[in-house]
């Protein structure tokens, strides 16, 4: 009786033992099949990455993805975030230990420096020439601070050629095309025009679909609210710096809450809240709640940064409500203040791709990403094959037809069909290398032209200009410190902390600004002012921005 | 009352004569030995999964930079918690947690309670079935969607709740209540309360379940009608049940929540609506200042730890079951 139990025991302890040994060795990171061949016979290389950010994985047999490894040589399995934040998965990449080849921290960038996770780069790179290129100028924005290495490669905002931009995503005043079309094309300027053309046409059009028009809307739910703090930085023409604006001729940095713009700018709001132009659950609705309301097409206008309403615009378009959709607005307090809300790409020198410490392969990955920079790979990577998804005239201008633009609209056959993973891989925007296309086929003349309808058509026309970033002042030269809100926050620091002061502070009191009777708005702002004196060291944040300013200035101005 | 008599080891005259007390309590060890086995892997769990992590504690004390030696980080001694209690927020957020925690507890309480009560006065077993499964199905909602509902149901324009009041003539204008401080509290705790009851009362209703049949009878015959059946029999009967509960959950008071409060709260509300757990989440991990989260981490551990032995030692004092 007992030996039998031992038996057991014995039978399921090995059953166990074995299960445990599959289950782990199932999830060992490079377990996958070693020594594939490509097809001329060259090894196979495999890398991971990982980029925090929100993505879908391709499948294997991603047509794209499929040429471009048979081209190099490589094979990279790429993971994505997961319903996480970028900052919890790189913190417990870091406990760990262990990393991916490749890396995009995102919003965890920060940490892996400071863990000491990534390679630095600078000794490498000279033997790269598409990398050296691709870098340029840049070089020197990119040495970190503190310790002078260079430890990631940006891949957004490198223009090749000139820019391509057919639609502004940053920060404006938006009017939808109806209100436009109703008043008959006018040219709006300043804050005043802007709101008496929404009270013109919200008195005339006190409806829409049964339901009542909305004026105006600033979304102000948790960290989408900087469009309810930053349009004084706009008003008094500066671009969008984000943390403070800076004085060109001393090169100082202030904080903008206090300058007399953003008195203006909040007292004319104070007035247009009284006038029931704003909507009155503008500061306690949350995000999908702001969506759905401007996605009924009954919100004249906001003002908002463009990325932030694109599935309201798409669900408009969606229900072919083409006139409500949206025309960004260069808005300031009057007429002889230029409005900067378009500017020029920039290199986000924040972050960017990295190799890891644990990379067995350093060179073999630069090699990779200096493969990739190719002038022709980097159209595989965007126009995709072509003959099969776009046409080549005997000028060397790409086009696509009917059913490959469909295709490209469909997300499904995107993931299974195009290099657009490689997005998080170093490319170029703009334009191609020989300057005949543009890199990304939504920004190709022809195709943009494509894409628009009846409605977007008839506008452009009324003002006579050829796509919808023609509405705004066009970039100016970005100031060599631009932008200034790029400047690294490290934890502990009095700035830190002032900032974050300063946030709370502007997030009570703004809308208690604006909702507070027009006759006490005076005493109101008085109030708010001393409130933010009072709470956050603003000496100490915009002394730091000063003095990240004037180094910016020597090393890359 | 058997179960105090449970633990005869602890008094001395069980000893029998002629062995010590530590070979007699090794011979109950090996008569119990099947027990002590089975409980291994959950002490094992808990020294790996909650005592284990306590040195991490240890940052609080120092600047805590991740990915560099223990040993290399900077110490700064208690310079984190002189930050805390400093920080005028700091001490709103703890009142903010104990109000909105004291004020789910009482509402969790008092319906869960309740409705257990009502539900084990019904006869008819099909509508209690549904009763109870509509109202422990918001328990499987995530708070975002909760909050999602919650906020729709209070909307200005198209919130039942506004709609109701308007065409009653109760008020003139709809209220916006997410912009007015003073509703903010009420708002978390009836959420709370909607989201939890039905999950509070099983434990009540399986408590009732165990009530010996014939005290009701005895009761009936005694002339007592149904509410005093439930006064003097039923309650009395979960009274264990109640206190245990209500000292476990003391021990959370200071956990009052953050999704929540997170996801209602707003500019024009956050003096009322940031929780401790909130104030981390801004000050300490948006920060990256991981040091001043883990001091906030202590001070409410040290608090829950204080308010668990306060609870028992009360239940003791009242001659009530108790956890400890």
């Amino acid at each position: 009786m007992m030996k039998k139990d031992v038996r057991k025991r014995i039978k399921y302890s090995a059953l166990l033992a074995l299960i445990l040994v599959i289950a782990l060795t199932g999830c060992t990171p490079g377990s996958s099949s070693k020594g594939e061949k490509t097809a001329d016979g060259r090894e196979l290389k495999q890398f991971s990455a990982f980029f925090a950010v929100p993505g879908k994985i391709a499948p294997d047999d991603n047509r794209v993805l499929k040429a471009i490894e048979e081209k190099t040589g490589v094979r990279v399995t790429m993971d994505w975030l997961t319903g996480q934040t970028a900052k919890e998965r790189i913190g417990v990449l870091i406990a760990g230990g262990e990393y991916p080849d490749f890396i995009d921290g995102s919003d965890g960038t920060q940490q892996l420096v400071a863990a000491g996770a990534l390679v630095p780069l600078e000794d490498y790179i000279d033997k790269y020439p598409n990398i050296k290129n691709y870098l340029g100028e840049d070089w020197k924005k990119m040495k970190n601070t503190t310790d002078g290495h260079i430890y990631f490669i940006p891949q957004f905002g490198n223009i090749q050629e000139k820019s391509m931009k057919v639609s502004h995503d940053g920060e404006a005043f938006w009017i939808q095309k109806a209100v436009l079309e109703w008043d008959n094309y006018p040219t709006i300027k300043t804050l005043d025009q802007y709101f008496d053309l929404i009270e013109r046409y919200k008195t005339a059009h006190p409806t829409v679909d049964g339901q009542p028009t909305i004026g105006f809307e600033i979304i102000s739910y948790d960290w989408r609210y900087f469009a309810l703090e930053n349009p004084p930085l706009f008003m008094a023409g500066y671009p969008n710096e984000g943390a403070a604006i800076v004085d060109k001729e001393t090169l100082t940095a202030k904080n903008y809450n206090t300058i007399p713009e953003a008195k203006a700018y909040f007292k004319k709001i104070n007035e247009v809240y009284h006038q029931g132009l704003v909507d009155n659950e503008t500061f306690t609705a949350n995000y999908d709640q702001y969506i759905s309301k401007i996605s009924t097409g009954r919100v004249l206008g906001m003002v908002d940064q463009g990325w932030q309403f694109l599935d309201a615009e798409a669900s408009l378009v969606k229900q072919k409500l083409y006139d409500k959709t949206y025309v960004p607005l260069s808005i300031t307090l009057s007429e002889d203040v230029k409005g900067r809300y378009q500017n020029n790409p920039i290199l986000n020198v924040n972050g960017g791709l990295a190799i890891t410490k644990s990379c067995e392969d350093i060179e073999g990955a630069l090699q990779y990403i200096n493969d990739l920079l190719d002038p022709e790979m980097e159209v595989l990577r965007t126009w995709g094959q072509e003959g099969v998804d776009y046409q080549v005239d005997d000028k060397g201008v790409f086009s696509r037809n009917e059913e490959q633009r469909a295709n490209s609209k469909d997300p499904d056959w995107v993931l299974a069909n195009t290099g657009s993973p490689l997005v998080y891989f170093p490319h170029h925007e703009g334009m191609t290398a020989d300057g005949k296309n543009a890199l990304d086929p939504k920004e190709q003349p022809e195709e943009y032209l494509a894409t628009l309808n009846d409605i977007d058509k008839k506008v452009l026309k009324a003002y006579g200009f050829t796509k919808f970033t023609d509405f705004l002042e066009p970039a100016e030269e970005n100031e060599p410190w631009f932008p200034i809100y790029t400047y690294n926050f490290e934890p502990n620091k009095p700035e830190t902390i002032a900032r974050q002061k300063m946030d709370d502070v502007k997030r009570k009191w703004l809308p208690k600004v604006i909702m507070t009777s027009p006759a006490e708005f005076d005493k109101a702002w008085e109030e708010y002012q001393a409130t933010l004196k009072e709470s956050a060291d603003i000496k100490a944040y915009e002394d730091a921005l000063t003095e990240e300013v004037r180094r910016r200035m020597e090393l890359w101005g | 009352m058997a179960k105090k008599e449970l633990q005869p080891s602890l008094k001395t005259s069980h000893i029998p004569a002629g062995t010590s007390w530590i070979g007699y309590n090794l011979s109950r060890m090996k008569s119990q030995r099947q027990l002590m086995w089975m409980s291994f892997p959950f002490i094992a769990f808990i020294a790996i999964f909650a005592y284990g992590p306590l040195w991490g504690w240890l940052m609080a004390f120092q600047n805590y930079r991740p990915g560099i030696g223990f040993m290399e980080q900077d110490w700064v001694g208690l310079d984190h918690f002189r930050t805390l209690f400093t920080d005028p927020t700091f001490l709103r957020v703890i009142r903010n947690t104990l109000a909105m925690s004291l004020i789910s507890l009482f509402l969790g309480f008092v319906g869960s309670i309740g409705l257990a009560l009502l539900l084990n006065e019904l006869r008819m077993i099909l509508f209690k079935r549904v009763v109870q499964t509509v109202s422990y199905l918001p328990h499987f909602l995530s708070w975002i969607i909760v909050t999602g509902i919650v906020a729709n149901v209070l909307s200005t324009e198209t919130g039942i709740v506004n709609v109701l009041l308007t065409k009653l003539g109760l008020i003139d204008a709809p209220i916006n209540f997410f912009a007015e401080p003073k509703y903010f509290w009420g708002i978390v705790g009836l959420s709370s309360m909607w989201k939890e009851i039905g999950w509070g009362t099983i434990i009540y209703l399986a408590a009732m379940a165990s009530i010996n049949p014939s005290l009701y009878e005895a009761a009936s015959i005694d002339g007592a009608g149904r509410f005093r059946k439930m006064f003097n029999v039923t309650l009395p009967s979960i009274k264990p049940t109640i206190i245990i509960l209500l000292i476990i959950n003391v021990g959370n008071v200071l956990n009052a929540g953050f999704e929540i409060q997170y996801l209602l709260g707003n500019g024009l509300v956050q003096d009322v609506s940031e929780t401790i757990d909130i104030f981390v989440l801004k000050y300490g991990i948006n920060l990256g200042n991981y040091s001043l989260a883990t001091a906030a981490g202590i001070f409410k551990s040290v608090v829950s730890l204080v308010l668990i032995f306060i609870a028992n030692g009360i239940a003791k004092s009242l001659g009530e079951e108790r956890l400890i």
